[in-house]
């Protein structure tokens, strides 16, 4: 029970602590101190004896060399004010005893028959001296004397007094840590107990009681910021999870929501009856709900990028007005759809960045979709391409429903959304302004968002740093057209979504080419035996042999050796691309695929 | 060798007279000889004025006069023994002799002769009597017999007349100690 407790409570293990160093440092300085004592004690004591006898050896003198007894006796008798002295006597020149003396009280003693030499000596508990006397030169005698010698019971006495001293420190030592039990060791006991408390209650509020400025006052602080800092944490999780949630349901819904159109479109198609201008509204409403689809399939693959820090670019260096076009091309049906004015001003001067055309196209698209999304339909849109010092800035600003600071500060986080009242229809996911701050970011550019306040409209500032001019190529845009080359080509298509690649097909058909579908490695590499394929768009994950096997087939095959090899995946990362390329491919394309990317690789041949 | 018998009686007799003699000799030897000794070590108990030696290399005199037997023990006693550094030596002295150099002057006889007391204390000369009239007669130190040992008694007073100082450890072995001159 006891050893439990010295293990578990710190102010135990504290109280012992000083207990034992207390007693030992005693117990040592004590232990030096007695030896010194005792051997001080044997010097001092013959020391003594030895003036003593010498005293005596010179008194005696007189009384021995004139033969005097009495004189003698008187002599010696004056040893009794020392009473530890039990016994002396003299000895004449000749060794005969001369006279004697024994203590009072003590029995008759026996005294050596003759005298030894000069010295003394311990026998027990007694020191014995012999001292010769002499006077003028000339030995007259001896004086003898036996004393007690105790020096056990000066240790005893030492003992006692140490006993009184420990037992006294002790009691001190005690009033110590009693002292420091309530400076040191019950303020972090508090703290353990708070500890405690809040691992079992999981209640993140509770704080140490702090009752010194001290380091235990630090500690306490420290304890009390880390419960802080744990309970912030604790609710910034809980707050990414509820985004979470929501952001799934939101998913949910904006995957579901084309989909109840697009079964209607293709209802009217069926129907022969209908009109050839309704089938032709159904078509443009089809492909409409497809592109919405497709978007948010996109930035769903994004976001995936984002959270896995897979998202790459693609550098070279390029005119920043030309992604400011693509955007408002890409953007420019649903702008009018919802009747807003678009006002561009755009810089005369070329803008050279070094980054991805492609990417900071989607940024600006996204910027101009929101800002078209969060303005009552009727709104006025500015954008502004120019140049300010050393960067290029894009400047989006809308006459929409404004922000206020709380959503200005937290406008770029991941499934944030300002406004919860818009129809879902609307909605999107949240994640256009992380993704596009995250691809800003990634070409060393800043994005930030101005807003007057709620209802007085929004800005957002795009900044990235111009390259050299001298980098541009030049228009090369012209040249796409002039290049293309349409003449018939034998295209294999291996895809094991038999959708997929029927309807491909019939697109590329319809185009002059002449197609064949497989639906697995097999069957591919039975089709390309009489085919000879000029173009393979080729699946990775088929069943029998996979896409990688398949290409190194296809190179291995003399028919085939020269085919353009594509690899269609739903894998874009840089670890697939190299495999890829090393099995053989030409191109990459990553799923979904969009049937223009494949008719200008088949045109681009 | 017929003769051994009587010759061997005739040694043990001559053995048995030598014994009884020598045990006869030692007693009267026995006090002589115990004075003789006193007289040396009282040399050693006595403050003796530097003037009383002419240079380190002076011998330390002690007269005896009318005491032959105390005189041969203590010529006997003396060889290789010293005073303060000082070689004793010992002279008989006769009545009316020159008292110079002497130290010690041991006077014999029951009846003192007072006026070579007198005249020693005047020249310094610390006298020693053995006499129960010794200390009355001036000396300043006296033999004296009691239950057959040798003791001695002192006069302070008359010391000092001689110029010497007795040594308080001295005074505490005598038997008696004057202070004043009776």
């Amino acid at each position: 029970m006891m050893l439990r407790r010295l293990r578990t409570s710190i102010s135990q293990k504290i109280m012992l602590l000083v207990l034992v160093t207390t007693a030992s440092a005693l117990l040592l300085s004590a232990a030096g101190l007695v030896m010194y004592d005792l051997r001080a004690y044997e010097r001092q004591w013959t020391a003594d004896l030895n003036l003593q006898a010498e005293i005596l050896a010179r008194a005696s003198a007189p009384a021995l060399s004139f033969d005097d007894r009495k004189t003698a006796e008187k002599d010696l008798s004056l040893i009794r004010v020392r009473p530890e002295v039990l016994a002396a006597a003299i000895y004449t020149e000749h060794g005969r005893l001369f006279a004697t003396y024994v203590k009072q009280g003590e029995p008759p003693q026996s005294f050596p028959l003759r005298p030894e030499v000069d010295g003394h000596r311990i026998e027990g508990d007694e020191i014995v001296i012999f001292r010769r006397v002499v006077e003028n030169g000339e030995p007259l005698g001896t004086v003898y004397m036996r004393a007690r010698y105790l020096p056990w019971a000066r240790l005893l006495d030492y003992l006692a007094i140490l006993g009184v001293v420990m037992l006294a420190s002790l009691a001190l030592s005690s009033l110590v840590f009693g002292w420091l039990q309530r400076g040191v060791t019950a303020p972090i006991l508090e703290v353990a107990r708070v500890a405690r408390e809040v691992m079992t209650r999981r209640d993140y509020g509770l704080r140490a009681r702090k009752t010194s400025e001290d380091e235990i006052g630090e500690l306490v602080d420290a304890f009390n910021g880390m419960l802080a800092e744990l309970g912030r944490r604790a609710e910034a999780l809980r707050e990414a999870d509820r985004r979470k949630d929501e952001f799934l349901a939101t998913l949910a819904h904006e995957l579901r929501n084309p989909l109840a159109p697009l079964r209607n479109a293709v209802e009217i198609l069926r129907t022969p009856e209908a009109a050839p201008d309704m089938r032709n509204r159904a078509l443009d409403m089809m492909e409409r709900q497809l592109r919405q689809m497709v978007r948010l399939v996109d930035d769903l693959l994004d976001v995936s990028r984002i959270t896995t820090g897979k998202l790459a670019v693609r550098r070279a260096v390029f005119d920043l007005r030309e992604a400011a076009r693509d955007a408002i091309e890409t953007v420019r049906p649903f702008i009018d759809s919802r009747r807003h004015e678009l006002e561009v001003r755009m810089s005369e001067e070329p803008l050279a960045v070094d980054g991805d055309r492609a990417r900071l196209g989607q940024v600006l698209g996204n910027l101009l979709h929101n800002a078209a999304k969060y303005t009552e339909p009727g709104g006025r849109i500015t954008l502004a391409v120019g140049r300010e010092g050393p960067d290029a800035v894009v400047r989006v600003r809308d006459t929409g429903i404004g922000l206020d600071e709380r959503s200005l500060a937290s406008i770029f986080d991941m499934f944030v959304q300002v406004d919860r009242s818009l129809t879902r229809s609307q909605a999107g996911l949240g994640v256009g302004l992380t993704l596009a701050r995250r691809l800003v970011a990634l070409h060393d550019g800043t994005i930030t968002a101005y807003s007057e306040g709620l209802g007085r409209g929004s800005e957002f500032i795009v900044r990235l740093p111009l390259a050299s001019a001298s980098g541009l190529p030049e228009v090369p845009t012209t040249n796409v057209t002039a290049a293309r080359n349409d003449r018939p080509r034998r295209i294999l298509l291996a895809d094991d979504n038999v959708d997929f690649a029927t309807s491909l097909a019939a697109v590329l058909e319809r185009s002059g080419h002449e197609v064949r579908v497989a639906h697995d490695g097999a069957e591919a590499l039975r089709a390309v035996e009489n085919f000879r394929p000029e173009f393979a768009f080729l699946d990775i994950g088929m069943p029998k042999v996979h896409g990688y096997e398949l290409a190194r087939r296809l190179r291995d095959n003399p028919q085939t050796a020269d085919c353009v090899l594509v690899a269609v995946t739903g894998w874009g990362q840089e670890d697939d691309r190299r495999r890829a390329r090393e099995a053989g491919f030409d191109r990459h394309l990553v799923k979904p695929v969009d049937p223009v990317d494949i008719e200008s690789i088949v045109a681009g041949a | 060798m017929n003769c051994t018998p009587v010759r061997w009686l005739a040694a043990l007799l001559l053995a048995t007279a030598s014994s009884f003699a020598q045990a006869q000799a030692a007693e009267a030897v026995s006090e002589s000889s115990v004075k003789a000794a006193f007289l040396y070590k009282f040399a050693g108990y006595v403050e003796w004025p530097r003037t009383d030696f002419h240079g380190p290399e002076a011998p330390f005199v002690i007269g005896v006069m009318r005491d032959d037997a105390v005189a041969a023990e203590l010529q006997k006693l003396v060889p290789g023994r010293s005073v303060n550094g000082h070689p004793v030596v010992v002279r008989r002295m006769k009545p009316g002799e020159a008292l110079r150099d002497l130290h010690i002057l041991l006077i014999g006889g029951d009846d003192p002769d007072r006026a070579a007391i007198r005249s020693a204390q005047q020249q310094g000369v610390l006298v020693v009597t053995e006499s129960p009239l010794g200390l009355a007669a001036g000396g300043a130190i006296n033999f004296m017999v009691v239950d057959e040992r040798v003791g001695f008694e002192v006069s302070v007073e008359a010391a000092q007349r001689s110029g010497h100082r007795i040594s308080s450890r001295l005074l505490a072995v005598a038997r008696r100690v004057v202070q004043r001159g009776e």
